[in-house]
């Protein structure tokens, strides 16, 4: 598997203090979770005891815990505690695989390639910024960009500008949206949605319903484009 | 005023909503467990008397037998909520409220019928099943997106009513049927909500974290 840059996984507020949640990034599971102190980290989604997926488990004040054993598990992704032998000195090498975040543009972002390698340049984002939503679609991350504009807010068409392979700016009446694409596994994407300034919560509701639209618009198109690549 | 019996069985999702709404209200039931599984217990003569479907939960009072779940959290909310927050007067919460509980029995009914499929060897295509579930949830996902942009954390206004015991255990069971809450942070959100309300309690597959 080939990661390249940073890759954007979530709004950071959907990730809550003390919260574990999971994602995918073409189709390889992370665990994202965030401590007692408000730090994010993004791990491999894999204890090493049996596999049981991180994102389910527990955190407990800087550590993570494995829902399966209780293998506890610190910031640095060492293992500290195993319940089924507490006086144990447990082993350095039983250790999850941790990952560089940065959180820019109201959205965490993650870079998955060799651990020691220098890390990649970050784009600018506007800042501050806002965080919106995220969506999710079955549809190929590299379509999104292309399908955007055909899904109207109130009733003229967004003007899409691609910033990178995965951010683009949506610019819809009365407000402009960050989008960052993540291409989540085959098929199957996500864009976590940022304004580029504040804005009133109240004020986000049409731009919700836009986006709730947009999305099956994506999937409508996805099918369609499916269909007729099966049909060439 | 007497106390209510209830027919449970633990690992019933139906019966969890009645469990929840009476701990929250903080009443003691009599708790009559049935065996469903292995003992089948719901399909026999003295249940079938009084859910012909076999269908759990019940809820006895004195003469009135109620079944059909959305039924017995409407009843209870009404005898036991002095404050009428859990099932509004005013008719537009209460219109929102039968709302979501319409949607609960009609739509959701689905991640149900999932999960007995994956758990309980119960018959069904289980990915149409999921899918629809899937789909469901986002409904109610892209719901609590716009209340929390009004500023409401729950389903029907700003405060508990019926409707949020009524769905959430099928989304937090979803795992159950092997959809995860990854996608659905407005979900999440609400889930972790509502554990943190009075007498919240957990089942099988429901903890009170996460
Ligand atoms: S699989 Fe994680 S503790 Fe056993």
């Amino acid at each position: 598997m080939n990661f390249e840059g940073w890759y954007p996984l979530l709004l950071v507020a959907d990730v809550g203090p003390k919260k574990a949640v999971g994602t995918r990034v073409q189709g390889k599971e992370f665990v994202l979770w965030r401590d007692s102190h408000g730090s994010t980290h993004v791990w491999e989604d894999r204890c090493p005891h049996r596999g049981m997926k991180m994102s389910l488990g527990f955190v407990r004040g800087d550590h993570i815990a494995c829902l399966y054993h209780g293998w506890e598990y610190d910031r640095g992704g060492q293992c500290q505690y195993i319940p089924a032998h507490p006086d144990l000195d447990v082993p350095q090498t039983i250790k999850i695989p941790r990952y560089p975040v940065i959180e820019a543009g109201s959205i965490v972002w993650a870079c998955f390639q060799e651990p020691d390698s220098e890390l990649p340049p970050f784009l600018e984002l506007p800042s501050p910024s806002c965080g919106f939503k995220s969506i999710f679609a079955d549809c190929p991350a590299s379509r999104v960009a292309e399908l955007i504009e055909k899904t109207p807010f109130n009733g003229v068409a967004p003007k899409v500008t691609a910033k990178s392979d995965r951010v683009l700016e949506i610019v819809l009446e009365g407000g402009t949206l960050t989008a960052a694409v993540q291409d989540v596994c085959e098929g199957h994407m996500a864009m976590h949605m940022s304004f580029d300034r504040f804005k009133a919560s109240a004020d986000q509701i049409p731009y919700s319903i836009w986006a709730d639209q947009l999305r099956r618009d994506l999937e409508t198109a996805a099918r369609d484009i499916k269909t007729s690549e099966f049909a060439a | 005023m007497t106390t209510p019996t209830l027919y449970n069985y633990d690992l019933d999702e139906n019966c969890y909503k009645v469990r929840l709404l009476l701990s929250h209200l903080g009443i003691e039931a009599e708790t009559i467990a049935v065996d469903v599984m292995p003992g089948k217990e719901h399909l026999s003569p003295p249940i079938l008397a009084m859910s012909p479907k076999g269908a759990l939960p019940i809820l006895k009072h004195g003469n009135l037998v109620l079944t059909e779940v959305e039924a017995i959290l409407v009843w209870l909310a009404r005898t036991y909520d002095p404050d009428k927050k859990l099932l509004p007067e005013d008719p537009d919460t209460l219109g929102r409220v039968m709302m979501w509980l319409s949607f609960s029995a009609r739509t959701l009914d689905v991640a149900v019928a999932a999960r007995a499929t994956a758990l309980m060897d119960m018959p069904g295509d289980i990915e149409a099943l999921r899918r629809k579930s899937y789909d469901a949830f986002r409904i109610m996902d892209d719901h609590l997106t716009i209340q929390q942009f009004r500023g409401e954390a729950f389903l029907a206004g700003g405060t508990l009513t019926v409707a949020d015991i009524a769905l959430f255990p099928s989304f937090a069971l979803s795992r159950d049927f092997n959809i995860d809450h990854d996608e659905f942070p407005a979900l999440r959100r609400w889930a972790n909500t509502l554990r943190l309300i009075d007498g919240f309690i957990t089942m099988p597959g429901i903890p009170d974290y996460h």
